[in-house]
């Protein structure tokens, strides 16, 4: 019998990378990282590395008469090489340890090392700012020029008033034949509670943001921020403030996760307050204004008069996932 | 006798390491909030992992292929599937990528695998490059990420295995065959004799031996990915956009730094939507899949450094060209 020491690494390696996965799911923490449409995948590659595991580990030892077998096999596919390495493309962990393994099992032991050890923490005001900041948020509004008209439309700022009143009527009909197939959100509903979320939308004496509504509304109403102008609206957010923002000024945004945090784009609502200068960045309030317009670089953005405010701790899960709606 | 003691030490050896494993975990908790760390490191350290966590899955099911395609396809069938004619391989391999769901982290060791069983090399690049990039996830997201309309999926798709068609031929006239590493060589597959089960345990061990050669490569790119996005500030980029060649030279570096996945790219793509043209959006949508950061270092897995930097080169070169000689068109 023989010990192989780095097939037992790997199959630490293998474990471990089973268990940080596991960690995450049964803290909840997997939320911080993915979105939990994906947790099933992250969930089954667990358990792959759980079952790769387990064969990994028949290979820590070996007995002597398998050793010579291995040799002889090697033997033979050598035939044809002059080099080493031979057929063996790839490590299978038999050769000797050398300072070349030893780094590249360090690379692999880093993410498991920082995955253990440090904590999950919330994506924040420095990223929403290395993201592009309130330069991206006016975005939705010209998605609907590009879409209505041609793309030099959109780049010229004065389109006038009849023109664009035609435009938008064009959209609504637009808007209507894709009700139906529409959109993005968090978790999976159905056609009707996405129809009767819409109607809220309009209906309602105060939009009421909540997580799993927030994106479509908040798409919505750059959409068209004429038809909310004077609504009331209510949200949560944390504080994001930006350089050349009037001092009664900040951003409350929120980060919308598609896949993981990675690929977390911020959205989010200008918004005035007198408090402004008090608040800082990262500190979560729930907020209830009224929505108005204003032109920020060009571009049409909701700007929201803050009545009220009170500070609030960040939520369990901060990020705001896109719905998907079953469409049968 | 021996095999009755190997078993056993087998089960201690995997209890011992199940062991070790949990100490570590537990230590791990209590010392996690013992001592101050900048928070711009724990952000990297979050979208780091979270890169890792999105990919593994896929790197897993590729080193699952890669060690199916090892055991059971010899180089007999390869050399059977692809057509003698150049062309009609460049074309072969396209086809085949966008029909075959994967991601760009999954599919290096597939083709890695390929390679070594004889695919020619032009044939792998096209069938690296359009693979992530046609798929029914990515056109699926594309859709929805632009307001569900189908003109940028369907732009993207189109444009991008045009595209991935001029790259692969281009590489099949530049580069000569041999472009693998040292260490990569032909194999011969003896094990033509072996039992079934034979095979499918050589085949599970083959894709664990695959998994490590890889995941140094994938954890080096999602770290410098996480990077890239924690310390560079896209806004300073985003107000020299007016020109629309600048723009879409940002925009494809974005997309090759960021090294996003490319079933979540298209919403990303879509929120820069009010700062570029459609041209330059689709810069990022096409050339993201096809080659970024983290597909980069991986691919140095497979292929010598100069090889990849033509690719990388040729590549972006074809996406830019085309794109801006279409922009008045789309």
């Amino acid at each position: 019998m023989k010990i192989h020491f780095q097939q037992a690494l790997r199959a630490l390696i293998l474990l471990a990378f089973c268990g940080l996965i596991f960690q995450l799911h049964y803290t909840g923490d997997i939320t911080k990282y993915i979105n939990p449409k994906y947790v099933r995948l992250s969930q089954s590659a667990s358990i792959l590395f759980l079952f790769l595991f387990f064969i990994q580990i028949t290979r820590i030892w070996t007995s002597k008469r398998e050793e010579e077998g291995h040799e002889h096999h090697h033997g033979e596919n050598c035939r044809h090489h002059d080099d080493h390495s031979c057929s063996h493309h790839h490590d299978h962990g038999d050769t000797p340890f050398t300072g070349k393994k030893l780094l590249s099992y360090s690379i692999i032991l880093f993410p498991l090392l920082t995955g253990f050890f440090l904590p999950a923490k919330t994506l924040d005001a420095s990223i929403a700012e290395k993201k592009g900041g309130l330069a991206i948020l006016g975005n939705q509004k010209q998605e609907v020029n590009t879409s209505a008209g041609s793309d030099e439309k959109a780049d010229e700022p004065d389109i006038d008033l009849e023109d664009y009143s035609l435009e938008e009527e064009l959209e609504e009909v637009e808007e209507l034949e894709h009700d139906l197939s529409v959109n993005e959100e968090v978790q999976e509903i159905s056609n009707e509670e996405f129809e009767q979320l819409k109607k809220d939308l309009y209906s309602a004496p105060a939009i009421k943001m909540d997580d799993k509504v927030f994106s479509l509304y908040y798409e919505e109403i750059s959409k068209d921020i004429d038809k909310f102008i004077g609504r009331e609206i209510e949200f949560q957010g944390f504080i994001y403030k930006e350089e050349g923002l009037a001092s009664n000024q900040l951003v409350i945004s929120r980060f919308l996760i598609t896949h993981c945090v990675a690929d977390a784009s911020m959205i989010g609502f200008l918004s005035e307050m007198e408090e402004a200068p008090e608040l800082y960045d990262n500190m979560w309030v729930k907020v209830r204004g009224v929505i108005q317009k204003e032109a920020y670089n060009g571009t049409e953005l909701p700007l929201i008069k803050i009545k009220e405010w009170q500070e609030i701790e960040e939520p369990f899960i901060p990020y705001l996932y896109p719905l998907t709606i079953k469409i049968l | 006798m021996n095999r009755v003691f190997r078993s056993h030490i087998i089960d201690i050896t995997g209890i011992i390491l199940i062991a070790i494993l949990v100490y570590f975990i537990s230590f791990s908790s209590g010392l996690a909030l013992s001592f101050d760390i900048p928070p711009s490191l724990l952000n990297l350290n979050v979208i780091f992992i979270s890169i890792l966590i999105e990919a593994l899955p896929f790197v897993l099911i590729g080193v699952l292929i890669a060690g199916f395609i090892q055991i059971f396809i010899t180089e007999d069938h390869i050399k059977r599937w692809i057509p003698k004619n150049r062309t009609a391989a460049v074309i072969m391999s396209c086809v085949a990528g966008a029909l075959f769901p994967a991601c760009e982290c999954g599919i290096v060791p597939i083709i890695r695998r390929l390679m070594s069983k004889g695919v020619p090399v032009y044939a792998a690049i096209g069938f690296m490059l359009t693979g992530p990039l046609i798929n029914p996830i990515v056109i699926a997201s594309t859709y929805m990420a632009f307001g569900n309309d189908f003109e940028m999926a369907g732009l993207r798709m189109g444009l991008g295995f045009l595209i991935a068609i001029i790259v692969a031929f281009s590489v099949s006239i530049i580069f000569k065959s041999g472009q693998l590493k040292e260490s990569i060589h032909l194999s011969h597959s003896s094990e033509n004799n072996r039992s079934f089960l034979d095979r499918i345990w050589s085949m599970l061990t083959h894709s664990i031996d695959e998994f490590f050669d890889m995941a140094k490569y994938l954890i080096i790119g999602a770290l410098l990915a996480s990077i890239v996005q924690v310390y560079m500030p896209a806004k300073t980029f985003l107000q020299s956009a007016d020109n629309p060649v600048v723009s879409l030279l940002i925009m494809m570096g974005f997309a090759y730094v960021l090294s996003l996945c490319s079933e979540a790219d298209a919403f990303i793509g879509a929120s820069f939507s009010s700062i570029f043209p459609k041209s330059s959006i689709l810069g990022f949508l096409i050339f993201g899949p096809m080659i970024d950061f983290k597909n980069t270092i991986m691919m140095l897995s497979v292929f010598r450094m100069k090889f990849v930097l033509g690719v990388l080169a040729l590549t972006a070169s074809v996406v830019f060209f085309t794109l801006l000689l279409l922009q008045n068109f789309i």
